[in-house]
């Protein structure tokens, strides 16, 4: 007994003392500088946030490890409406269709998806579930009953 | 019944949010000074051919509404989002109702300007490692000593179950040590429960590593422990030995049984005894290898080329090539050329793909076209040519508010002449417009 309740004091105690050393500035809530289409962000960083450049030819396929490992810098610059827009819970607008006006954008599902889905599906599904496996699914059983 | 119960439940929520949204604006005078609410709404009409219904016409009306309320006290710690939508049916009903609406998220949010301390508490997306989780709940993270940092969050999942249940509690958490200059790594893990019982169970490591300015790698493997077995490995290596040539290779191993567990739609479905009309073969494993090399001549263009190889245990292979340049003068003018072939073991995997498009941005006009194309080997449904064309225009009317329309015809296995439109008027309002950096 006497163990577990030093366990308890000792976590917090730890998790505090590890939080009042860190001493780190935050990463500021909204971008300093107004940034518009697809920023290169090497012309100002140098670090982590370097890799962040959107006009390199694998950001795209490399922004889900990026957002899942430095999130606050995603934020930065984007609010949740801007990921929610491809990873939502539910959507019946494709984000190519929303965003037509932008065509240099990344955005999935772009010219007649309905016959190129399963095509897809057959050469690599683990994208598909990333949006649709628990979520935005609902349309999937107009067919897939 | 308790289907009907959730989407009342949802709407209410949507409601909830709005309304406390509405008395945070209301509440100006009484805010702490500085506070800043910005927005934007977007109210489109669609018409286009229903799939399913005899192709009978619909026209979908939908608003969509983000909302931010920043700096709500005196120390510009606190603020609150907010995002949803709805819909109603001009014509025909577009799905099993004629309203339906979503509350895409909606949080409030504290920050600390020191150790990157952040608490959020309301419907958020949270991604942390092998977390990309739409929850109801609370975040937090932070930064410690020793360039440590963790983050926590806890909530009910926000899913959508059309043939399976999604979970009623999910948890999880991530532990990092880095140097910002140089690498970063990561271990993350999640737990869902439903009714009691272990549901998902996942774990993983992430890195970043920097060494050089030249060397990029950054990449995640995840574990099932309810099946024991990997998930994923996915890992992609940057090389950019000269300012204009960059080069990727990416890595991908995917085990289908350790993936695809748990999914709430049939379409993922693993195949088993008690599920014979499952989809997912469950012994298939997916590897890719492949890469790209981009040049960049001048500023504005960019030229690619890519490959990727498929590797699957039961499948066969496929390899996936081509090419594509872009050309951009930043908020004047992009174009973009693009040529893939698809050559696989199976007829379905053999096909070309093409991309054109253009987009210019006049004073107060922008115009865009847009034309995408696949050409099948094997004809599917008698087709052997599926393609899209889509023009747009948008015309911006005064600062914050434009409206757009496009129209795009297509031919494809599913239509023999689709013609669809879309009508979108957006309103911005925010007071820090243009200085804040946000990008839409």
């Amino acid at each position: 007994m006497k163990k577990k309740i030093m366990i308890i004091l000792a976590i917090p105690l730890t998790v505090s003392m590890l939080y009042a050393c860190a001493n780190t500035t935050s990463i500021v809530r909204t971008h300093p500088e107004k940034v518009t289409g697809m920023p290169d962000c090497t012309e100002c960083h140098s670090d982590a946030r370097a890799a962040f450049n959107h006009q390199a030819a694998g950001f795209f396929g490399k922004h889900r490890f990026y957002a899942q490992q430095q999130p606050l810098a995603c934020a930065a610059c984007h609010e949740q409406s801007f990921c929610i827009d491809c990873h939502a819970h539910k959507e019946e607008i494709k984000p190519s269709d929303k965003y037509a006006d932008s065509p240099e954008r990344n955005l999935p599902h772009r010219g007649d998806y309905l016959s190129q889905h399963m095509i897809d599906g057959k050469v690599n599904p683990a994208p598909c579930a990333r949006c649709h496996g628990r979520q935005n699914n609902e349309g999937c059983k107009a067919c897939h009953r | 019944m308790q289907k009907n119960q959730r989407r009342i439940a949802r709407i209410a929520l949507s409601l909830a949010g709005v309304a406390t949204t509405c008395s945070l604006l209301s509440a100006g005078p009484v805010m702490a000074d500085g506070t800043l609410v910005s927005g934007q709404s977007t109210t489109i009409f669609r018409t286009r051919e229903s799939m399913i219904d005899n192709k009978t016409l619909l026209a979908p009306a939908y608003e969509y509404l983000t909302l931010s309320a920043t700096n709500l006290d005196k120390d510009g710690r606190l603020s609150f989002y907010f995002g949803g939508w709805g819909r109603t049916d001009l014509g025909s009903r577009s799905s099993d109702t004629y309203q339906d609406g979503d509350l895409r998220y909606g949080y409030l949010s504290y920050r600390s300007p020191r150790n990157n301390l952040m608490a959020n508490m309301g419907r958020q997306f949270i991604a942390e490692g092998v977390a990309a989780e739409k929850v109801d709940g609370l975040y937090l993270r932070s930064d410690f000593a020793a360039g440590f940092g963790g983050a926590v969050f806890a909530g009910a999942p926000v899913v959508t179950e059309p043939n399976s249940k999604g979970g009623d509690l999910i948890y999880g958490g991530r532990i990092t040590q880095g140097m910002p200059q140089y690498y970063t790594v990561g271990a993350s893990a999640l737990k869902a429960d439903l009714s009691g019982n272990r549901y998902r169970e996942e774990e993983g490591v992430d890195i970043w590593l920097h060494p050089l300015s030249q060397v990029e790698a950054v990449g995640r493997s995840s574990y099932n422990s309810i099946t024991n077995g990997w998930m994923e490995h996915a890992y992609t290596l940057t090389l950019t030995p000269l300012d204009r040539l960059s080069i990727n290779a990416d890595y991908s191993n995917i085990n289908y049984q350790d993936y695809f567990f748990h999914m709430t739609t049939n379409v993922f479905s693993l195949i088993s005894p008690s599920n014979p009309t499952g989809i997912i073969d469950p012994n298939e494993q997916m590897r890719s290898l492949g890469g790209n090399i981009a040049y960049t001549p001048i500023k504005s263009l960019t030229i690619t080329a890519d490959y990727k190889n498929y590797t699957y245990k039961i499948a066969g292979t496929a390899n996936y090539y081509g090419g594509k340049a872009s050309f951009t003068l930043p908020d004047a003018f992009v174009a973009g050329l693009a040529v893939h072939r698809m050559n696989g073991s199976t007829d379905k995997l053999r096909y070309n793909e093409y991309r054109a498009f253009a987009s210019k941005k006049m004073q107060h006009l922008d115009l865009t076209a847009d034309f995408i194309m696949a050409g099948y080997d094997s004809r599917i449904d008698g087709v052997r040519n599926s393609y899209t064309v889509v023009g747009a225009a948008a015309y911006e009317l005064m600062p914050g508010l434009k409206i757009g329309a496009d129209v795009d015809y297509s031919k494809n296995p599913t239509f023999t002449d689709e013609v669809a439109g879309l009508v979108k008027l957006s309103y911005a309002f925010d007071i820090r417009r243009g200085a804040e950096g946000r990008s839409k």
